[in-house]
């Protein structure tokens, strides 16, 4: 985080600063970012029991019409996978396993990528057109929610994979678990929250696949 | 870790010299990114957007019955927007972390150019959103003008029926959507860093993002006019919203477009005043405008992604054919009356909150006085936030809630009158036996303080629900609301513009066309929305283009007020154009005597605003006390070392 830039001089203390403040931002944007999309989310929940309890013209759910299974188990347990291995990964991660971390990262990232093509997928074979009810419309709506929650977690990871492969060299060969280099412990902050993230969305998976399959 | 007061000698090298990278969006000459390839990324995403939409969906028969094809019209609008960001270069970075790359290196482009390109500079982006919210305020404004023109006769009509709820509806959105930016955005970004001594914002791609995104979404919601515009209002209840054509996708789109740049703004803000405080700024010496748009920043991130969603779900109502506003279809349209208010009524807030900021701040130093109960006026705007998310079904009082809910929600709306009053008793108690200096500034804030007395006080009544069964709909609400957003964060935003654009641009704007453009913005708001109480106590309905015959004289002079209303804003356009560019006088480096940190860095601000991050000593309110400590140690720079006293 050497501040060299644009005719002003950093002494050590501010550019400590500055990185601590860096850090922190990471940290807490990530938290909030969960925040902001736990309101969406919410937002789709609640429309769902709104719709549901409300039951116009008796038309919530007619004949109890639920999105084919398989898609949603296929989709809900990748989710879910992928989310446990970026926390597992994580885990090794901070006792230095960069290695594990990878493998771990970029099983995620193909698990991730495999639940959208299986929700896109599945949003082409329901059984019943997008206006049949109010739980075809709500379904209609998490399968565009989770399209772009799992293209979001999806680059999030790759992007964090992609950056921890560079990072190596740009430290100079050090492992990004230990170094004390600004762009380490950075990175190690966006890993952190990235994971937190990745926790939220097998969560947020689980959540709606309990509301849109099995209840 | 504190910076201490004795500076360590500097340890890194000179400016650098480096042959790095330089983003796409900072090289010089043609061969960069800008406004011009933004524009040309717009049209080409458009018509892509657009063909591609009939390639897909021209023959479905719902399409073919319509004669309308909504999806290629959404689609173009879709590609429009990701060409316009693509164009301008915010994807670029974006796509490059795909491969792990570090950003490329920003340098400060210098001169005019840098106002139409993807800045990451936090006092560029604030300029740039100057520039942006007026062009807003402007076009909504002539849109106002209109409405006025048409009510002047009930039988002499100037636009049929349908014409005029689509001006009126074009309106509101637009100034509503202004509105939710115009004190984040220009002065958030241009002042929050400066106040909280830092040298930037904490993300300063996404304050970038977010300017542009709000740009785009101008585009969008003024796409609705030649695609047919909207009739439901700014509130785009359902099912007129259902029923109504494509220029409904413009309304849809541009409030999840706007919606974008709203989360963008308010999530970088947040970020950066809970991390970049200097050394020394405690919470309890945050300026009072931080803390205000630190609420803000809460509710523009938390209540703005239900707004996203209700706006997607139209959408694909619209498009995908389901139901979630169809009642016929299972669904329901008080569903999105639901979202749209629960985000709606915190956007009151954000619209009200950040004006209470700036008057807060220019009180104090115009009375020199501190601020009166600085920590109530902080826990008052973090209450009204809280609070702000439990009251939105008032909204809903006669839309056939559960009747049983309205006592509930009756009593939440009272209750946020309570911080609301703490903070407008910190601005009176302030006022309280202060020898007033009459400057531009400090008579918008006093304005504001007049206005919003009366526009609160007609709030409190509406809360009850037996007033508010017999005057919804009507003029008198229409009133009540713009006493409150423009009576109050309007005069309150060009308070702020008169205090602290000669700290933005190095200008003073001059003193005698302000004045003009104070009384005459006063006296004509005033003229203009008071008979519209009595109006609407009389019967006139909101979003008719006639009325009863006898109301057409109070209308009349309601009309000719707002002519002169907008004939002030005139005078501002002229203020500014006269003093900064034809008459342009160098602004002293503290014009106002004001013991902000903002106003303790050299004028012209340098890019990096402070040469030592300063190390922060004491509060920004203590005038006129004696031996009150400087506001900030700013270092060996040679910058302003202490703050004036008196
Ligand atoms: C010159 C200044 C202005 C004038 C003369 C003006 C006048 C009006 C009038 C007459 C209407 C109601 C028309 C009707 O319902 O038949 C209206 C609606 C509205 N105005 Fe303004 N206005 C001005 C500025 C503003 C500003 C600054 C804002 C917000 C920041 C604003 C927000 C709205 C909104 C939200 C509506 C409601 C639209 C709807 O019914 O959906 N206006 N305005």
């Amino acid at each position: 985080m050497a501040k060299v830039e644009q005719g002003y001089i950093s002494t050590p203390e501010e550019e400590e600063f500055e990185l601590r403040a860096h850090i922190g931002s990471v940290w807490s944007g990530g938290r909030l970012f969960i925040g902001m999309y736990t309101f969406l989310l919410a937002s789709l929940a609640y429309t769902y029991f709104y719709l549901r309890s409300s039951n116009s013209g008796n038309l919530w759910r007619p004949n109890h019409m639920t999105a084919p299974m398989s898609f949603g188990w296929g989709i809900v347990l990748a989710t879910a996978l992928a989310a446990v291995l970026a926390v597992y990964g994580q885990w090794r991660f901070r006792r230095g396993g960069v290695a594990d971390w990878q493998v771990a990262g970029w099983t995620a990232l193909a698990l991730l990528l495999g639940a959208l093509m299986l929700q896109i997928w599945e949003l082409t074979k329901l059984p019943f057109y997008p206006g049949a009810s109010g739980y075809a419309s709500s379904f209609i709506g998490w399968g565009v929610f989770n399209i772009a929650t799992l293209i979001v977690s999806a680059y999030w990871v790759e992007t964090t994979l992609a950056r921890g492969m560079r990072l190596r060299t740009e430290i100079g060969g050090d492992r990004p678990t230990l170094s004390t280099h600004p762009s380490a412990q950075s990175f190690r902050a966006n890993v952190a929250s990235m994971t937190y993230f990745m926790g939220f969305v097998g969560v947020g998976a689980a959540f709606f696949f309990a509301l849109f399959y099995l209840i | 870790m504190t910076i201490s007061a004795e500076r360590p000698v500097a340890t890194s090298g000179g400016a650098t010299t480096t042959t790095e990278r330089v983003s796409w969006t900072q090289r010089p000459g043609i061969w960069s990114q800008h406004l011009g390839t933004a524009i040309v990324g717009a049209i080409v995403g458009y018509l892509l957007g657009h063909w591609l939409g009939n390639a897909i969906a021209s023959s479905y028969p719902y399409v073919q019955n319509s004669g309308q094809n909504v999806i290629a019209v959404t689609l173009g609008e879709i590609f429009g927007v990701a060409g316009w960001l693509l164009g301008i270069g915010a994807l670029n970075y974006p796509l490059a972390k795909l491969t792990g790359r570090q950003p490329a290196k920003e340098v400060d482009v210098q001169g005019w150019s840098k106002y139409f390109r993807y800045s990451t500079n936090h006092k560029t982006v604030g300029l740039q959103y100057v520039v942006g919210v007026l062009l807003f305020l402007f076009t909504g404004g002539l849109l106002a003008m209109a409405i006025r023109t048409e009510l002047l006769n009930p039988t002499t009509h100037y636009f049929s029926a349908d014409t005029y709820i689509k001006i009126v509806s074009e309106h509101g959105t637009v100034m509503m959507m202004m509105a939710t930016s115009i004190v984040v955005g220009p002065l958030g970004n241009y002042l929050v860093p400066l106040m909280i001594g830092s040298r930037r914002m904490a993300f300063p791609r996404i304050e970038a993002f977010s300017f542009w995104v709000f740009t785009a979404g101008y585009m969008v919601i003024f796409s609705a006019l030649p695609l047919g515009g909207f009739p439901t209002g700014w509130t785009g209840y359902a099912p007129l919203q259902t029923q109504a054509g494509p220029g409904m996708i413009g309304y849809l789109f541009g409030f999840a477009v706007i919606g974008m740049g709203m989360m963008a703004a308010g999530f970088n803000m947040a970020v950066t005043i809970i991390n970049y405080r200097a050394p020394g700024m405690t919470w309890s010496r945050v300026p009072i405008l931080v803390w205000s748009l630190l609420a803000t920043s809460a509710l523009l991130t938390l209540a703005t992604p239900t707004l996203f969603a209700a706006g997607v779900f139209g959408l694909l109502d619209k498009t995908a054919q389901t139901a979630f506003y169809v009642n016929e279809h299972g669904g329901s349209a008080y569903l999105w009356q639901n979202l749209f208010w629960f985000f709606g009524h915190p956007e009151v807030y954000i619209m009200a909150l950040p004006g209470f900021g700036i008057v807060g701040e220019i009180l104090p130093v115009f009375t020199r006085k501190p601020l009166f109960a600085y920590k109530v006026g902080a826990a008052g705007m973090i209450g009204v936030a809280l609070l702000s998310f439990f009251v939105w079904q008032h909204h809903l009082y006669q839309s056939g809630i559960n009747p049983d809910m309205r006592p509930l929600f009756m009593l939440t709306t009272e209750l946020i009158s309570i911080p609301t009053g703490f903070i407008y008793l910190v601005g009176m108690g302030t006022l309280y036996k202060a020898k007033i200096r009459f400057e531009i500034p400090m008579l918008f804030a006093l304005a504001l303080y007049f206005n919003f007395l009366i526009g609160g006080v007609t709030g409190v009544f509406l809360s009850d629900v037996p007033v508010n069964v017999t005057v919804h709909g009507g003029f008198f609400v229409l009133s009540h609301f713009h006493y409150t957003i423009m009576g109050g964060l309007l005069f309150a935003f060009m308070g702020g513009l008169y205090y602290w654009l000669p700290k933005m641009t190095g200008r003073m704007l001059n003193k005698k066309i302000g004045l003009w453009h104070f009384w005459t913005m006063f006296v004509f708001f005033n003229l203009t929305f008071f008979p519209m109480f009595i109006i609407g106590l009389l019967g006139q309905p909101r979003r008719v283009f006639t009325y009863a015959k006898n109301l057409q004289g109070l209308n009349d002079f309601s009309s000719v007020s707002a002519f002169l209303l907008g004939f002030s804003f005139l005078i501002f356009a002229f203020n500014m154009v006269y003093s900064l560019w034809i008459n342009p006088q160098k602004a002293p480096a503290n014009p106002w005597d004001s013991r902000g940190l903002e106003w303790q860095t050299a004028n012209p601000v340098p890019s990096y605003n402070f040469e030592r991050i300063p190390v922060v000593l004491s509060d920004p309110y203590r005038y006129s006390e004696p031996g009150a400590p400087a506001v900030a140690d700013l270092g060996d720079a040679g910058l302003v070392h202490a703050a004036p006293q008196d």
